[in-house]
């Protein structure tokens, strides 16, 4: 048994490489350091809770722990890069689902130190939550009562919410924005009722009052996320990111435990940064994302007028073959259909013979942020030719050709041109503005949001009608 | 109909008003042509390919204009011809009526109709018998290569072997049809070309050709839009400022191809004596508007005149004659067009509908009347151009200002926020323990650490990132951990699950986080 000084100075130890770790995500090259940071950090962190002074349990602690990281072993093992989006928002909901457990348990241990102290007066021997419980003051325990209440909240919340968001991710579930007849009614009704059995229980009601409470949160995250279409999902990731990390935090307060206060306010700030920049490049309004659903526009949309005009892979290729400079604009059409490692073997291709190839990549491109960087790099493309929004989006009037590949909305001129549409403002790639745009599409309907994009009917745009994957492996061997 | 093409009287001129092709498609509208012996001859079209085409060649020029019912002509008509007009005979050439009102009587004394090709009204839908860009566009690119004939460089800037060739420099006066081809000639022969234009509007056309547009900024610029597209005079301080700016091109510039025209009006003289004296020896000025007294001092119609200081200053006024089978294609293809709308049947019949817009403003004599110049056309010749927003570049202190009042409502917005923070904190703190203060003061500082972190890192790593931040968040276990030595059972069970979970957590995110890490690779 160690003593609490060891596992006071492993905390600290522990705090510290979190941070580096986090910061360390600065550049690729760091960031392989900044992992192991990470990991050694958590060892640490749990390694010297485990020993330290009143931990018991360990037949249950041990299997439970060997059990959990096989599995985790084997699915961080086998998942395909493509359902990334899917895992982290599974794994999220552990998280949640953990904290509601933990903060009942810290309940029950409450109850079961107060019993004991009404009972005989005398301390018994605690283990250390209930060691710790002990020993507070009546205030203090008021606010540990609190603090539960929050804890179960954010962390019922944040798994049926990720629940929902990995069914929306994985096609379980519609993408569709969809709500029950009452709409944010409900969810307000539900907050109200939540609030109501929080007063009760810190009035001294029963046990029965927190698993009413966390069946309401359930409730909320299941419905607070049906809202929300599936073009959102980046957002809505990071956000449930976010609540895991507030929710380990509550459960800190309520444990009296400043490591799991600071990791959690660490990974609850990097979430809610992360939904902030996503918002920002979608030019949303956060509330407005998470209540679900566009905001009215002002009028009618602006028609378009031409048509789209169709173009077949050997069209594309002598496009190609002509081209000194290429910009290709992945989209989540690229992550549906796989077509990573097609783009990979074509771009090795044109840079083989000489061509300037470069990716455009839009902050809310693909269903998490950064999910087309991963990708991309999955299949080998150097991560220095795959640039930001920003960073490319004056180099377009100077390129000749743009592929946007199974990307729509975020290439959409009526953002720029059209006041009246559901996007406007929205920061998007001028993928219009380059000399020829070739656009792979599998057909011709709308984008996530369901809007007309009027790209497609560009003059100097012409579609690239199929399945991403077996398009550009047509396109493969007619470019030289 | 009978159609008719002589061959022009005037001298130099190469062009004619049929060609093979045109008759062809005459033809089909219900016309017989006929055209005078050699008439195509300068321009590269031999009697016999008239021939092969369905023309009957006409010997003599007076038996065609006795013959046909209908003559085409590039010029306007001389003394003679004007004589062979008669009742019933319509006309199609290019006639000037402005310049030429005795013609205009001859014509109407003789009961002719004449329907004027440089007359035809600038709307869209009359674009394709707009003979004066067609010849325009022409004379702009002939205006280019005139250039280069006397011009001793390149074009194009070269470095090689033996040396350094630095690019020539052109400077197209006026971007009408004839300045945008100049530009585009001239910029695709690899020149630097740079351009001005009263009208600020066509600077957009510009840019598009490849030129950079000599900005002037002035108050009332003209809008082009009002005048049909065409330019009109302009102040004398408007002149004045413009005169400032060529003044400063000279030195710099090797060719200057001037267009500047205004429509009714002698040339505008832009380019002056002491402009041309302040040029380098061996450049080249072809000036376009040379027929209407030329828009330099020094012009010459239709010569090439060299200058003291050694400038060539090309005064030629027949710029399409001198490219007769491009101009005669086009040309003949205009008219044919206006052949086209004139026998609105397709029977052969001509049709002289006076309400229609585009051949009632290109007749200037109809049944015995003049009928110049005409009403103005209903449909305006071009949208009105949008006012364009000038961004005024700010001045250094007005830039200061602005900056300065950002830094303070920034100070105003943190300081508030830290004041509105402060105050909740002071009233958590008057009810909370102190145990509790305690934790807080980490959780903030853990929080606003979070803030400033995570800012920095790159967005390419953002998924990396939040599988990190998620298997971190799988710090819960330490609740877990915490309680599971607990003698509750139920405790006990519901902790050993959030171990369990957490776990999974904790592993599954790392080595995801691995896995994407180890992807990323630099080329």
């Amino acid at each position: 048994m160690l003593g609490q000084g060891f596992v006071s100075a492993a905390a600290i130890a522990a705090s510290v490489l979190f941070i580096l770790s986090l910061g360390g995500l600065s550049n690729q090259e760091k960031a392989k350091r900044a992992v192991w940071y990470g990991i050694v950090g958590m060892a640490v962190a749990v390694f010297f809770t485990s020993l330290g002074p009143g931990i018991g349990g360990y037949w249950w602690l041990v299997p439970a722990m060997l059990i959990g990281a096989g599995i985790g072993a084997y699915v961080a093992g086998k998942v395909e890069m493509t359902e990334m989006p899917q895992l982290v928002a599974a794994l999220h909901s552990f998280v949640g689902l953990a904290a509601v457990f933990v903060a009942w348990s810290a309940d029950l241990e409450r109850r079961r130190v107060l019993a004991a102290q009404a009972a005989d007066g005398a301390m018994q021997e605690f283990s250390a939550f209930a060691a710790l419980v002990a020993t507070k003051a009546p205030a203090e325990l008021t606010f540990l009562q609190i603090e539960v209440v929050f804890a179960i909240f954010i962390g019922a919340v944040t798994f049926t919410g990720s629940v929902i968001a990995f069914g929306k991710l994985a096609g379980k579930v519609d993408g569709k924005p969809r709500q029950l007849p009452g709409g944010h009614m409900l969810n307000a009704g539900a907050a109200a009722l939540s609030l109501l059995l929080a007063i009760l229980y810190l009035n001294g009601a029963g046990f029965w009052t927190l698993i009413v409470l966390a069946a309401l949160s359930f409730f909320i995250g299941y419905h607070l996320i049906m809202g929300i279409g599936g073009a959102d999902m980046p957002v809505v990731v990071s956000m449930l990111n976010s609540y895991s990390g507030w929710a380990a935090a509550a459960i800190g307060f309520t444990l009296s435990n400043d490591l799991l206060i600071v990791t959690g306010a660490l990974v609850g700030s990097s979430g809610a940064i992360l939904s902030y920049i996503m918002c920002k490049a979608m030019n949303r309004n956060f509330v407005n994302v998470i209540l679900g659903g566009f905001g009215g526009a002002q009028g009618p949309a602006a028609e378009i007028e031409g048509e789209q005009v169709a173009i077949d892979a050997s069209g594309v290729a002598s496009a190609l073959n002509d081209a000194d400079s290429v910009i290709i604009v992945p989209g989540y059409g690229m992550a549906v259909a796989q077509a990573q490692s097609a783009v990979s073997d074509l771009v090795r291709k044109l840079r083989a013979s000489g061509k300037t190839v470069r990716f455009g990549i839009h902050p809310v491109a693909g269903r998490l942020p950064g999910h087309m960087n991963v990708l991309l790099a999955e299949a080998k493309v150097p991560y220095d030719i795959v640039l930001e929004m920003d960073e490319i989006n004056d180099d377009f009037s100077s390129t000749d050709v743009v592929i946007v590949i199974g990307s729509n909305d975020i290439v959409n001129p009526a953002a720029e041109e059209d006041p009246n549409s559901p996007i406007a403002g929205m920061p998007v790639l001028k993928v219009w503005e380059a000399k020829q745009v070739f656009v792979s599409k599998r057909g011709q309907g709308t984008g996530y949001s369901g809007i007309e994009n009027p790209l497609f009917f560009k003059e100097n745009t012409r579609m690239f009608y199929g399945d991403a994957r077996d398009s550009l492996n047509a396109l493969l061997p007619m470019v030289e | 109909m009978k159609i008719g093409a002589p061959k022009e009287t005037a001298q130099g001129e190469a062009r004619v008003a049929l060609t093979p092709e045109s008759a062809k498609q005459l033809q089909k509208l219900g016309h017989e042509c006929l055209v005078e012996a050699g008439a195509g001859a300068a321009a590269g079209f031999n009697d016999d390919t008239y021939r092969d085409a369905g023309v009957s060649v006409v010997e003599s020029a007076e038996a065609l204009w006795r013959d046909a019912d209908v003559v085409i002509k590039v010029r306007e008509p001389s003394e003679t011809e004007a004589h062979y007009l008669r009742e019933g005979l319509t006309l199609i050439a290019f006639f000037w009526p402005a310049q030429n009102e005795a013609l205009l009587e001859t014509c109407k004394a003789q009961g002719a109709s004449v329907i004027a090709m440089d007359m035809v009204p600038r709307i869209s839908r009359a674009q394709k018998m707009d003979a004066l860009s067609s010849m325009a566009n022409i004379a702009g690119y002939r205006a280019v290569i005139e250039a280069g004939n006397n011009f001793g460089r390149f074009f194009t800037g070269q470095v090689t072997a033996a040396g350094k060739v630095p690019p020539a420099k052109v400077l197209v006066i006026g971007a009408g049809v004839a300045g945008l081809s100049a530009i585009g000639t001239a910029a695709s022969l690899g020149a630097v070309v740079r351009a001005f234009d009263v009208r600020p509007e066509v600077s957009e056309q510009i840019e598009s050709m490849g030129a950079e547009f000599l900005f002037l900024d002035f108050e009332d610029s003209q809008d082009g839009s009002e005048s049909g597209g065409y330019a009109s005079p302009s102040s004398p301080e408007f002149r004045e400022k413009q005169l400032e700016c060529f003044r400063e091109q000279a030195p710099d510039v090797d060719i200057v191809i001037t267009t500047a025209l205004i429509p009714g009006r002698p040339a505008p003289k832009l380019w002056l004596e002491d402009m041309v004296a302040a040029m380098k020896p061996g450049s080249v000025i072809v000036d376009l508007a040379a027929e209407k007294g030329g828009n330099c001092d020094l012009t010459k119609p239709d010569e090439r005149v060299v200058s003291d200081n050694g400038v060539v200053v090309v005064g030629y006024t027949d710029f399409p004659s001198r490219m007769a089978t491009q101009a005669s294609l086009l040309y003949a293809t205009n008219i044919r067009h206006m052949l086209a709308d004139l026998t609105p049947e397709k029977d052969g019949v001509i049709h002289h509908n006076m309400e229609d817009d585009v051949i009632r403003g290109a007749t200037v004599t109809h049944q015995g009347e003049i009928t110049f110049p005409p009403p103005p056309p209903k449909v305006k010749a071009i949208a009105a151009a949008k006012p364009k927003k000038k961004e005024k570049e700010p001045t250094p202190e007005e830039k200061k200002a602005t900056e300065l009042a950002a830094f303070k409502a920034q100070t105003k917005r943190q300081a508030g926020l830290l004041a509105v923070g402060g105050a909740l904190m002071l009233l958590l703190g008057q009810i909370a323990p102190a145990s509790f203060m305690q934790h807080f003061i980490v959780f903030v500082l853990a929080c606003f650490i979070g803030f400033q972190v995570i800012w920095k890192v790159s967005h390419s790593l953002h998924t990396p990132l939040m599988a990190v931040t998620n298997a971190i968040s799988g710090i819960i276990i330490l609740g877990a951990i915490l309680q599971i030595g607990s003698g509750s059972g139920v405790v006990i069970v519901l902790a050993a699950i959030s171990v369990l979970i957490a776990s999974i957590n904790i592993v599954g995110g790392f080595l995801v986080t691995r896995r994407m890490l180890a992807m990323f690779q630099k080329s």
